[in-house]
């Protein structure tokens, strides 16, 4: 029994963590209506900041910990003057895109200077277990404990009886009416984003301990445990956010104490996912109604889209169909043949996210679930390649729909939300159902691409069955746009209220996006699995949802032709240019920003 | 058209607003003569409430001038004309709903720095407002509707301001704090504090003010002394968004 006691002692000192990044996420929030996705690279930047504390300047802990809160608040200070600050009179969306970028960048900068292999970094605390009932604690579990509870001490005297604290308060509840108090709401923005880096970094620093190692994987994580954790506590509710954390702590505990390390993250999604389609103001709020999100579409760039005439169109489609009938490289095919699998899954999310307005952060998930199915029922069923990958693709839209349903009557920021974490939960289920997906082994083998018997080997025909598909996907979609039920799909995106009140099912038209949007993903990742002959259940991450989702903003929301366009771009000009590997995803993260800031329709407008 | 007092403490002149490719002010022309009630009559839609975020600095003019005190409050921050001496009482009372009622009357106060004169201006809203003392620690959005709105009234006079706004003050108010309203908003301006209101219901408006304007479709139609308007059959016309007004 006295192993139960250590798994609520080891739930408690990781739902500690958890809080000081999900209390930052809550102050945020509260002030600004925003779920900043970079406060993850934060905590990936103090647990650095930390390691070279300890490691190179041999700095006492104490001192550490100082260090490490004021590096990172200023990490935070700069993200809110120059990321968040010049986009506080546009789109709604601009914010949340912005925070992806950073973190892109910070994490990648991260990685260039440190390398991506992990470090240790130790924690200078004697490795002495105390015997405490039934079960032992440690040191640094003591400083763990310690740090959280001073830090909740401190910030609620803070909010309590500082004349900022105070503004801080008055800015999350009503932010209007505290600008008519006199309340200057960027210093209270600035207040809040230096509160939550410092908390953010130290909390990194403190896992690192924690574990003995740190790597830039931490980030993502980072943010996505305390996303969990706040919406659990209701998004901006500040002791929601610490309850939430303590209890995702234990229920991960617990879920790993039952069926193994494995499982652990399955457990914070599945609690996160619950509780949305549940609770979506979080455990804590009276209310059960959707949150109070964006009502009416300035979520979105409202613009034209750029007209391009047909015949150039056709132009541009008959030289990249003739394109293999000339000596050109077998590099140049091969990263065409990335832009047109990367294009499929663009077609996808555009009409998802810029269609129909659900801003998905998930979906590489539809190109696993495409990829797997596909794979095994080729392998498995001896199915023809061609059939199995339409096989991977309707699964990929039954089961993708399925899985999205619950959440349809969310919105804004919390669709995001719900979608990032449904991608990990496939992603999850993916590693544990051995019996079917050989779990972390990936499967290995899967036959080439064929198609009526006929294997497709040289680059030539892979180039011609993969562009093929996916003019056939572009057209098809362009069709659905221009009828009656697209003309829906942006009535419910622009306005959700006014859609319904005309008589549309939202439930009905959105399921219809997804279906048509998780066939085409499911397309790309049942091709993709082909050509690589082995997949595993990190084939197709978020880093893919997140590049799929700059793809399809560089085209312009919605823009069919728009999703092409930005997947040749963000293929092949970092190909063209030869830009390394390591640095490509800091270029996407740039190019998000930049395109955020200066034009967030897009190259070729919205639709 | 309107009086000619020294130097009016609020002017605004010739202010154009637009919403995107809509105009809502059409050369607007107001002043506020000190220590006086002024009153913006108008039906829907007709920029009422613009005209109150014009002057708080929370939508800016196309073009015009806002003079407040002698110096314009053109391009400053809505932090910044609050410190200049103008508070409000926004539509709906907008209190900070999980605060407490005592908490949201300091926050009336947080442009200022003397604590002890702060502490002496609560125990006056309390005299001025007796029924608060029992819910000073109350959340304030346990409140009903008229105690809200003493809590607004008292929250915007806890800056020491020259002028309040108030947006619809008697909006959703029951008869009886109707008139408690209006006669604390007369108390309030006897210590010559000027009120700029904004209002539907002229009549009410008109009882206490001095001066007063009829905006349509963002233009002014009507404006003079309250109580020769009180009398001018053409109000009701012009304020309940009939045809142009003769």
């Amino acid at each position: 029994m006295s192993s139960w006691l250590d798994y609520t002692i080891n739930g408690l000192i990781v739902g500690n963590v958890y809080a000081l990044v999900a209390v930052g996420l809550a102050l945020i929030f509260g002030v600004s209506r925003l779920i900043n996705f970079a406060q993850g690279s934060i905590y990936l930047v103090g647990a650095y900041i930390g390691w070279v504390a300890v490691v190179q300047l041999h700095t006492p802990l104490p001192l550490t910990i100082i260090v490490v809160a004021v590096a990172a608040a200023l990490v935070g200070l700069i993200i809110e003057r120059f990321g968040l600050r010049p986009l506080q009179n546009s789109v709604r969306i601009a914010p949340l895109l912005a925070t992806i970028g950073i973190s892109f960048v910070l994490d990648q900068l991260v990685m260039l200077t440190f390398s991506p292999n992990p470090r240790a970094l130790p924690s200078q605390l004697p490795d002495v277990r105390f015997q405490v009932g039934g079960g032992t604690i440690g040191p640094l579990d003591l400083l763990i404990a310690g740090v959280g509870l001073t830090s909740a001490l401190l910030l609620f005297v803070f909010l309590r009886y500082s004349k900022l604290g105070w503004a801080v308060r008055a800015a999350s509840q009503d932010r209007d009416a505290a600008m008519q108090m006199g309340v200057d709401v960027n210093r209270v923005n600035q207040a809040v984003f230096g509160i939550a880096a410092a908390l953010g970094g130290v909390s990194g620093m403190l896992v690192g301990m924690y574990y003995n190692q740190i790597d830039t994987a931490m980030s993502l994580q980072a943010t996505l445990k305390g996303v969990v954790a706040e919406v659990v506590g209701g998004a901006g509710n500040v002791p929601g956010a610490v309850i939430g954390s303590l209890l995702l702590g234990l229920v991960e505990s617990y879920g790993v104490a039952v069926f193994g390390t494995s499982y652990r993250n399955l457990f914070a999604f599945l609690l996160l996912v619950v509780v949305l389609v549940l609770r979506p103001n979080g455990l804590f709020a009276s209310a059960r109604q959707a949150p109070p999100e964006p009502l009416t579409g300035t979520f979105i760039a409202p613009s034209r889209p750029v007209p391009i005439p047909r015949w150039a169109l056709l132009a541009a489609a008959a030289i990249f169909a003739i394109l293999p009938l000339f000596p050109v490289s077998f590099y140049v095919l091969q990263t065409l043949i990335n832009a047109w699998l990367l294009g499929m899954l663009a077609l996808s999310l555009t009409l998802v996210a810029g269609t129909i307005g659900q801003v998905s952060l998930g979906h590489a998930a539809l190109l696993a679930i495409g990829a797997y199915t596909s794979a095994l029922l080729s392998l498995t069923f001896s199915a023809p390649v061609g059939l199995a990958i339409i096989g991977g693709g309707l699964m990929s839209a039954a089961l993708g729909t399925a899985l999205i349903s619950p959440s349809f009557r969310l919105r804004g920021h919390y669709v995001s939300i719900a979608t990032l974490a449904i991608g990990e939960i496939v992603s999850l289920v993916i590693l544990n159902w051995e019996s079917v997906t050989r779990g972390p082994i990936g499967i290995s083998g899967i036959p080439p691409l064929s198609l009526f018997g006929y294997e497709l080997i040289s680059p030539t025909s892979i180039y011609w069955f993969s562009f093929v598909v996916m003019v056939t996907l572009a057209l098809l979609q362009g069709r659905l746009l221009s009828s009656h039920l697209g003309r829906s799909f942006r009535a419910i995106r622009d306005d959700d209220i006014a859609a319904r009140a005309y008589g549309l099912s939202l439930n009905r038209y959105k399921s219809l996006a997804f279906i048509f949007g998780g066939f085409a993903a499911g397309i790309s990742g049942g091709i993709a699995a082909h050509l690589y002959s082995y997949i595993n259940h990190e084939t197709f991450n978020t880093q893919q949802s997140i590049l799929a989702l700059t793809v399809v903003i560089l085209g312009g929301l919605g823009n069919v032709v728009g999703a092409i366009v930005g997947a040749v771009a963000l293929v092949g000009l970092p190909e063209m240019f030869r830009i390394a590997a390591e640095y490509r995803i800091l270029i996407y993260g740039i190019v998000l920003l930049l395109l955020v800031r200066f034009r967030p329709q897009g190259l070729l407008g919205t639709m | 058209m309107t009086t000619n007092a020294p130097e009016p403490l609020l002017a605004l002149s010739n202010v154009n607003t637009f919403y995107g490719q809509a105009q809502v002010h059409f050369d607007l022309s107001i002043t506020v003569a000190r220590g006086h009630i002024v009153c913006l009559l108008g039906g829907n839609a007709s920029g009422k409430s613009t005209t109150m975020k014009i002057i708080l600095g929370l939508v800016k003019p196309r073009s015009g001038e806002v003079m407040f005190d002698g110096a314009s409050l053109i391009g400053l921050t809505t932090p910044q004309i609050v410190r200049r001496g103008i508070s409000s009482v926004p539509e709906a009372r907008r209190l900070f709903a999980d605060m407490s009622v005592r908490e949201n009357i300091l926050m009336g106060a947080f442009v200022r720095n003397d604590r002890d004169a702060v502490a002496q201006d609560l125990d006056k809203m309390l005299t001025l407002f007796p029924k608060l003392g029992q819910r000073l620690s109350q959340r304030a959005g346990s409140l009903s509707g008229g105690e809200q709105q003493m809590v607004a009234m008292a929250r915007a006079l806890m800056s020491r301001p020259r002028m309040i706004v108030m947006d619809e003050p008697t909006m959703g108010l029951s008869p009886l704090y109707v008139d408690r309203v209006l006669e604390l908003i007369r108390t309030i301006n006897q210590e010559d504090v000027s009120v700029f209101m904004v209002e539907q219901n002229a009549s009410l408006a008109l009882e206490i003010a001095h001066e007063a304007y009829v905006l349509q479709t963002g233009k002014i139609v009507l404006s003079g002394p309250a109580r020769t308007l009180k009398d001018d059959p053409r109000v009701r016309d012009a304020y309940l968004g009939g045809s142009e007004a003769a």
